[in-house]
C-alpha cells in the first residue's frame, strides 16, 4: 500500500472509529429539519396565501355602505367573507359582538384623495393578521382608483402561484445540504493538519516515505470522501421525499468540486498559520469572501446548484466546469506554497 | 476573588498576543474587506431563490433588476417557441405576460408580480402628480373591547389605552411583519455563540501546551481558573448584547436580564467541550452540534409565540415581547431562565471536579470519558447523597432535552409526533436515573441487589423532587399543553408515578446486574415499559 493510501485510511478510520461522522450527519439532519420547521412555521402562521387558503372564509370583514366602488368585491375575491352594514353604528355593534373582525367605513373623497377608515381590534396578533389579508384588496382598490383617474398602470392582473416553497427548497434547503458537508470538510482538513503541527507529530509523519504534498493531498482527499458520501446520502433522501432534482449527476459533481475547493482552501490556511484557532478563523473569512466574490462575479455555486436542480435549460455541465478549473488551479498552487513554508 | 481577576487579565493578554504581532494587521484588513464585500453582495444580490426563473422579454418592458430572474431578450414569436419548449418560464411582451399553466411558470408569474408591483409604483410615482399616483389613504384605528369607534375631538385619535391612529397608503406601506421581531431577537444569539467558541479554543490551547497543568499546580482552585478564564468572554458577550440593545432601541437593563441566563447557559455548554475532547475533530463536531441544538432550542419556540405558551421555553420569546412593548410576568421570565441558570451551575460544579490532569489527558472514546466523568462526580461524596443529588441536578438538562425532542418531533407526521416524543423522553429519563447507579456498579461501588434497589429508590426520589420543583415554577405557564403535562408529570397523585418510576429504574439497574445485555438494550427495554405507562396515562391504550 502506498503511503498516500495509508494516510487516507488512517484519517477515515479515526473519524469512523470515534463515530464523529454520525454527529456530523445528525447535525445536518437537525439543521435541515430545523430550517424546514422554522420555514413551515413561518409559512403556516405568517403567510397570507396560506392563511387565506385554509381559513379565509372565517375572516369576516365588515363593510359600511358601499353603494359606490368595488372594494367589497375585491375582498370577496380573495376568499374572505364580507358582512355589509348600513351605518357605522350598526357596524360597531357587529364588531363588538363578533360578527366582523374588522370594519371598513365607506370611502370619502377629500381634496381629490379617497379616504378610508379601518377599525381593527386592539390585539397585536389579530390586527397584524387582518392587516396582512386586506393588503391585497386595498392595493387592488387603489389600482382601480388610479385607472379611474386616467393613470396607466400595468401588470396589475398577474396572479400566479405562491412561490416561496419552491424557492425555499431549491435555493435554501438543497444548497444547504449539498454545501454544508463541504464546509465541514474544510474544518476537518484544518483539524487533521494542525493536530500534527500542535502535537509535534508532523516531523515524524514526514520521516515516513511521504512528501509534504502527498501528505496534504491524502488528508484533503479523505475529508472530501466524507463530504461526498454525505452529499450522496442527502440526494437519495431528498429524492425519496419526492423532491425532483434534475441533472443529479452534475449536482453531485458540483458538490464534490466545491468540497474539494473548501478543503484545499482550508489546507492552505492550516499550512500557513499552523495553529487551529487562527486557521479556522481565517478559513471562515475565506469562505465568506468566496461567497461574496462569486456572487459579484455572477458565478455563485449556490445559484448554479439550484438552477441545475430545477433543470434550467441554459445551465449545464459547462457551469460546473468553471468550478473545476478553479479546483485544479488550487491543486497546482497548494504544493508550491506548502513546500516553501515547510522547508 | 483577586486570583480570578489575575487569571482573567492573563486571559486577555493571551488573546492579544495570539492575534497580535504579525497577523493582526493582515487579519484586521482582511476582516474589514470581507465584511464590506459581503455586506454589499448580500444586500444587492443574495436573496431567496436567486437565479431560479428564466424569463424572456420583448418590447417596452421596465428593466428587471432582481437576482431571482435571469432575463433574455427575444422577439415575440421566438419567445413563444422558447416558452413552449420550457426553455423560459414566462414571456413578457410589452404590458402583457404570457405563461404556461404548469407550476414552475406560475411560480415565476407570482415572483414577477411582486417585482413589477414595485417597479410600476416607482414609474407611476415619477410620472403623475401625487394625488393621481396615490389616490387612496387608509386611516387605521385600533378599538379595544367595549370602546367606541366614534373619533374624539382630538383629530381622530381614539380613547386612551389604545394605539394611536395610523394613516397608510396601501401600496407603499407593507403590513407589519410579525416575524420581524423574532429576527431582531435572533441577532443576540450571534455574539453569544461566536465569543464562546473563542473561550473553548483558549481552554484547548492551554490544554495542548500543558500550561493548564502548570496552572493547576499553582495555589488557585479549579473553580477560580474556570471563572477567571470565562470572565473576559462573558463580559465581552454582555457588552455585545448591550450594544445590540442600544442599536435596536431596546431597554438595555431588561435585555441584559433576559439574555444573561442564556449567555451563562451557552458558556456552560462550551465549558464541557475542552474537558471532553480528544482530537481537534471532536471539537469541530461537538461545537457544531452544540451550536445547532442551542440555536434550534432558542429560535424554534419563539416562532410560535402567540400560538402556544410553550414558546416561553425560549428567552427569545421574552425579547420579542419586549420589542413589541408588551409586558411579561416574573413567572414567564423564570420559566426559560431558571433551567438555564441551573445548567450553568451544574456545569461549573462538574467542571471544577473534572479539571484535573488525569481526566484531561486521558484518551478514551467519548462515551467512556463521559461515563468516567459521571463516576468521578458521584464517588466524590457519600453515595446516599450523591445519587439523589445527581437526579435533582440533571433535571434541567432532561427538561431541555425533552423540549428539543418535542420541537423536532413536531416535524414528523402528526400520528408519529406523540409516539416519538413520548418514547424519546422516556429514554432520556431512564438514562439519567440509571446511569449513575450503573457507573457505580461498574466500578464495584454497588454490589448487592439490595443496594441496587435502595439506590434506585433514592435516585427516583431525587428525580421526583427536582421535577416537582420545576413544575411548581412552570405549572401555570405550560398548563394547557396536554403532552407537556405527561412529560413533566403534573399529576396530582404523587404516589402512583413515584412507584411507577421506581419500577422502571429498578428494572433497568437489576437487568444490568443480573444479565449480560448491553446497557443500550436494557435502556430500550426500560424506556419501552415507561413509554407504555405514559401512553396509558394519555388514554392511548383505552
Amino acid at each position: 500500500m502506498t503511503p498516500f493510501w495509508a494516510v487516507v485510511k488512517r484519517e477515515l478510520w479515526t473519524v469512523i472509529r470515534d463515530r464523529t461522522i454520525i454527529i456530523a450527519v445528525l447535525i445536518q439532519f437537525f439543521i435541515a429539519s430545523f430550517s424546514s420547521g422554522l420555514f413551515l412555521g413561518m409559512l403556516q402562521l405568517y403567510d397570507v396565501d396560506t392563511i387565506l387558503r385554509y381559513s379565509g372564509g372565517a375572516i369576516r370583514i365588515g363593510v359600511v355602505n358601499t353603494t359606490e366602488g368595488p372594494l367589497a368585491t375585491f375582498i370577496t375575491n380573495h376568499g374572505m367573507t364580507v358582512v355589509l352594514f348600513e351605518t357605522l353604528q350598526e357596524a360597531e355593534a357587529g364588531f363588538h359582538n363578533g360578527e366582523a373582525v374588522a370594519i371598513i367605513d365607506a370611502p370619502q373623497e377629500i381634496d381629490d384623495i379617497t379616504e378610508l377608515r379601518i377599525y381593527m381590534p386592539d390585539s397585536a396578533t389579530i390586527s397584524s393578521i387582518v392587516r396582512m389579508v386586506i393588503q391585497e384588496p386595498l392595493k387592488e382598490y387603489e389600482n382601480y382608483l388610479r385607472v379611474e383617474k386616467g393613470v396607466d398602470i400595468r401588470y396589475t392582473d398577474l396572479q400566479g402561484e405562491p412561490s416561496i416553497s419552491f424557492e425555499f427548497v431549491y435555493s435554501v434547503l438543497l444548497p444547504l445540504l449539498m454545501f454544508f458537508p463541504a464546509f465541514v470538510a474544510g474544518s476537518l482538513a484544518i483539524d487533521a493538519l494542525t493536530e500534527e503541527f500542535e502535537n509535534n507529530t508532523m516531523e515524524t509523519l514526514l520521516s515516513a516515505p511521504l512528501t509534504v504534498h502527498g501528505m496534504i493531498n491524502a488528508k484533503v482527499f479523505s475529508v472530501v470522501i466524507l463530504a461526498v458520501t454525505q452529499c450522496g446520502l442527502w440526494l437519495t433522501l431528498l429524492k425519496l421525499n419526492g423532491i425532483v432534482i434534475q441533472n443529479t449527476i452534475w449536482v453531485f459533481l458540483l458538490a464534490t468540486i466545491v468540497s474539494g475547493i473548501t478543503s484545499m482552501l482550508a489546507a492552505l490556511a492550516a499550512v500557513l498559520l499552523q495553529d487551529r484557532e487562527r486557521s479556522q478563523f481565517i478559513f471562515a473569512l475565506m469562505l465568506l469572501t468566496a461567497i461574496a466574490v462569486s456572487n459579484l462575479l455572477n458565478a455563485s455555486p449556490i445559484t448554479t446548484l439550484s438552477r441545475l436542480a430545477i433543470g434550467d435549460y441554459y445551465t449545464n455541465g459547462w457551469a460546473v466546469a468553471i468550478f473545476a478549473v478553479f479546483l485544479v488551479s488550487l491543486y497546482l498552487l497548494l504544493p508550491k506554497i506548502s513546500r516553501r513554508l515547510m522547508a | 476573588m483577586n486570583k480570578v481577576f489575575v487569571i482573567a487579565w492573563r486571559e486577555v493578554s493571551r488573546v492579544r498576543k495570539q492575534f497580535g504581532s504579525r497577523t493582526s494587521a493582515f487579519v484586521a484588513l482582511a476582516f474589514l474587506i470581507v465584511l464590506g464585500i459581503s455586506a454589499f453582495a448580500l444586500w444587492s444580490t443574495l436573496s431567496l431563490g436567486s437565479g431560479l426563473y428564466q424569463i424572456g422579454v420583448s418590447g417596452d418592458v421596465p428593466p428587471i433588476r432582481d437576482s431571482r430572474f435571469v432575463v433574455i431578450d427575444v422577439d415575440v414569436e421566438q419567445g413563444k417557441i422558447l416558452l413552449g419548449q420550457q426553455r423560459i418560464d414566462l414571456l413578457v411582451d410589452g404590458s402583457q405576460v404570457i405563461s404556461r399553466p404548469d407550476s414552475r411558470s406560475q411560480y415565476a408569474v407570482r415572483a414577477l408580480k411582486q417585482y413589477m408591483e414595485k417597479a410600476e409604483l416607482e414609474r407611476v410615482g415619477n410620472t403623475y402628480p401625487e394625488s393621481d399616483a396615490f389616490p387612496l389613504r387608509a386611516r387605521i384605528n385600533y378599538v379595544g373591547a367595549g370602546q367606541s369607534m366614534e373619533p374624539t375631538e382630538a383629530g381622530g385619535a381614539t380613547q386612551q389605552g389604545t394605539r394611536p391612529e395610523e394613516t397608510i397608503i396601501p401600496s407603499l406601506t407593507p403590513p407589519p411583519l410579525p416575524f420581524g421581531q423574532v429576527i431582531i431577537a435572533l441577532l443576540y444569539i450571534l455574539p453569544m455563540t461566536f465569543i464562546s467558541i473563542f473561550f473553548t479554543s483558549s481552554f484547548m490551547d492551554e490544554k495542548i501546551n500543558r500550561r493548564l497543568t502548570i496552572l493547576l499546580s499553582a495555589p488557585v482552585t479549579p473553580f477560580q481558573i474556570i471563572l477567571g478564564k470565562m470572565l473576559p468572554y462573558v463580559i465581552f458577550t454582555l457588552a455585545a448584547i448591550a450594544f445590540i440593545a442600544v442599536q435596536t432601541q431596546a431597554n438595555v437593563l431588561l435585555t441584559l436580564a433576559i439574555f444573561l441566563p442564556t449567555t451563562l447557559f451557552i458558556f456552560a455548554i462550551y465549558l464541557m467541550v475542552p474537558l471532553f475532547y480528544r482530537t481537534f475533530k471532536d471539537v469541530t463536531f461537538i461545537a457544531m452540534l452544540v451550536t445547532t441544538l442551542t440555536t434550534a432550542y432558542l429560535v424554534l419556540p419563539a416562532v410560535f409565540i402567540d400560538v402556544t405558551d410553550l414558546s416561553f421555553v425560549s428567552p427569545l420569546t421574552l425579547a420579542v415581547k419586549m420589542y413589541r412593548g408588551e409586558l411579561f410576568t416574573l413567572r414567564e421570565y423564570l420559566f426559560p431562565s431558571l433551567p438555564m441558570a441551573a445548567i450553568f451551575g451544574f456545569s461549573m460544579y462538574a467542571g471544577t471536579h473534572l479539571l484535573n490532569e488525569e481526566f484531561l489527558i486521558g484518551y478514551k472514546p467519548i462515551s467512556q470519558k463521559i461515563a468516567n466523568a459521571i463516576y468521578l462526580l458521584m464517588s466524590h461524596t457519600k453515595l446516599y447523597i450523591s445519587v439523589p443529588l445527581w437526579s435533582v441536578l440533571v433535571i434541567p438538562a432532561v427538561y431541555m432535552a425533552q423540549i428539543i425532542v418535542l420541537a423536532f418531533a413536531a416535524d414528523l407526521p402528526l400520528g408519529m409526533t406523540l409516539g416519538v416524543a413520548l418514547f424519546a423522553s422516556a429514554f432520556v429519563e431512564e438514562l439519567v436515573k440509571s446511569i449513575g447507579i450503573v457507573m457505580l456498579m461498574d466500578h464495584g461501588k454497588i454490589e448487592t441487589s439490595r443496594q441496587v434497589l435502595w439506590y434506585a429508590f433514592l435516585s427516583v426520589v431525587g428525580f421526583f423532587v427536582g421535577e416537582k420543583l420545576l413544575v411548581l415554577i412552570s405549572l401555570t405557564v405550560v398548563l394547557q399543553a396536554s403532552i407537556s403535562s405527561v412529560l413533566f408529570g403534573t399529576g396530582l397523585l404523587l404516589f402512583v408515578p413515584l412507584i411507577a418510576h421506581f419500577i422502571f429504574t429498578a428494572l433497568v439497574t437489576t437487568l444490568r446486574m443480573k444479565t449480560r445485555l448491553s446497557y443500550t438494550a436494557i435502556l430500550t427495554i426500560g424506556s419501552m415499559v415507561h413509554f407504555l405507562y405514559n401512553w396509558y396515562l394519555l388514554g392511548g391504550l383505552r
